[in-house]
């Protein structure tokens, strides 16, 4: 329609279509699309939190870790341990055979290798790792961060779009002047506060969604949206501040189908590594 | 009576001249030509030539000389070790040192069983088909993101051509990306290091 119009008439690239707000000076080009764009522009930003755990191997990969060890322990020589455990057994071996052995002072305390070997065996039961499966994830606490430490997170607000409330990537519309990146930024300070400490991969979106409002309230100059996704790593760790809108999830690819519209989840699969 | 007033003078001089003190030039009779010091060739000149030492003086020229021999000398050494062909650095990895090759090193295994090698060989195959399956799916993956970037340019430039050029743009703050890697388990909050101090021995070579 409007775009169409727009690509047929303008030759030369760089005047191919004047953004919605600026007043079409360009008379003697002779467009027909000298009204402004129809569609409305918004940035959303797609915020990860990288996982902080590796995810939990295969069983082909485990069976393959095993063969590689062996392999590796067979083509292997003796380390200086393990010669020195070995000349150790053949003097026990020989004091127990034989009683020549008794010469030796029987006072001399002598550190075997593997009361060395045993000594670490304890030290490493004594220490205990943090948990794999955090408490988030037995309740499916599904606000919280320490959830799936071995996945993507992603968030999701609750936003009002029309008259409907829907789940979606946050987003806030564009307002010319700024580029579409610092509109995803914008969209995360709205949501998540000025403080937040994420690295935005690149200035050009990773998505899109198009949509036509309904056709009660679609005008000439209004038909629909364009939402374009813009992608960040989250890199500070805890979120003190308060959430300005209390729905918020955080939440893994596969659960996204759970809140997200299916038009929705297909654009935003499409830019999201399944991990 | 002359030779009387002599004495009584002589005498008159001898006992002027205790109470006084020893001055030579003042009480002589007839000057007698006196030096300062044996330096002094005649009385009235002032001194002409400078003290000299007792050893012989050093010329300047022959030092100048040496010392630049002796730099022409150093040079050349320079020279000839800069032209020589820089040493090779030994990589430390590929030199077995020679403690290792002691033949009671070798490890005294049980020879593989036949079921054990079908085993091995088994599992490599379905190896390599796992590893072709995940290989093809994340560059299937990859291929999906270009898409759909590609897809939002497309429709960008649609828009407003200005808001696609800001999006070409590259991105100077992006790299280098730094990031660390996961664990296999989470920080234990809390938790306090055993104190130690790690020691770098790794060798430095220069050329």
């Amino acid at each position: 329609m409007a775009a169409l119009t727009a690509v047929h008439c303008g030759p030369r690239g760089n005047i191919m279509a004047a953004p919605r707000q600026r007043v079409a000076s360009w008379g003697r080009w002779f467009c027909t699309a000298t009204a402004p764009r129809p569609w409305r522009l918004f940035g959303a930003m797609c915020l990860l939190r990288l996982p902080r755990i590796t995810q939990p191997l295969e069983k082909e990969e485990e069976e393959m870790a095993a063969l590689m060890e062996q392999i590796e322990l067979e083509k292997s020589h003796y380390s200086d341990h393990e010669i020195r455990k070995l000349e150790e057994e053949e003097q026990l071996r020989r004091r127990k055979e034989s009683t020549y052995d008794d010469d030796e002072a029987p006072g001399k305390t002598v550190i075997m290798a593997q009361d060395l070997e045993d000594k670490w065996e304890q030290k490493l039961l004594q220490f205990e790792a943090a948990p794999r499966i955090t408490d988030a994830d037995k309740n499916n606490i599904r606000t919280s961060l320490d959830r799936r430490l071995d996945s993507n997170l992603m968030l999701l607000v609750k936003q009002k779009i029309g008259n409907q409330e829907l789940w979606l990537l946050p987003q806030v519309e564009w307002q010319p002047g700024e580029t579409l990146r610092s509109t995803a930024e914008r969209a995360m300070a709205t949501f998540l506060g000025d403080r937040i400490q994420a690295k935005i991969l690149g200035n050009a979106p990773y998505g899109i969604y198009k949509y036509k409002f309904p056709r009660a309230i679609r005008t000439e100059g209004n038909v629909g949206a364009k939402v374009f996704f813009f992608k960040a790593f989250l890199q500070s760790s805890d979120l003190s501040q308060a959430e300005l809108k209390e729905d918020y999830l955080w939440v893994t690819k596969d659960e996204l189908g759970d809140y997200l519209k299916s038009e929705y989840l297909k654009k935003v699969n499409r830019f999201l590594l399944d991990l | 009576m002359l030779a009387a007033a002599v004495r009584a003078s002589r005498g008159l001089c001898g006992v002027w001249a205790a109470p006084g003190g020893a001055r030579l030039s003042s009480w002589l009779p007839q000057m007698v030509p006196f030096r300062g010091s044996h330096w002094q060739t005649s009385l009235l000149a002032f001194r002409a030539s400078l003290p000299v030492r007792a050893q012989p003086k050093k010329k300047k020229k022959v030092d100048v000389k040496r010392e630049q021999a002796q730099k022409d000398r150093m040079k050349k050494k320079i020279k000839k070790l800069e032209k020589a062909a820089p040493e090779m650095i030994p990589i430390e990895d590929f030199i077995t040192p020679l403690k290792y090759s002691d033949s009671n090193r070798v490890r005294s295994l049980v020879p593989l069983s036949f079921e054990e090698t079908e085993r091995r060989v088994l599992l490599l195959k379905k190896w390599c088909l796992f590893k072709q399956k995940q290989d093809n799916a994340e560059k299937k993956a990859i291929q999906s993101l270009v898409e759909a970037q590609q897809e939002a340019l497309k429709e960008l430039r649609l828009e407003s051509e200005e808001l696609y050029q800001a999006a070409i743009r590259r991105d100077e703050g992006l790299f280098p990306f730094e990031r660390d890697g996961p664990n296999y388990t989470p920080p234990l909050p809390g938790y306090d290091p055993p104190e130690g101090k790690c020691v770098d021995i790794t060798k430095v070579y220069t050329q």
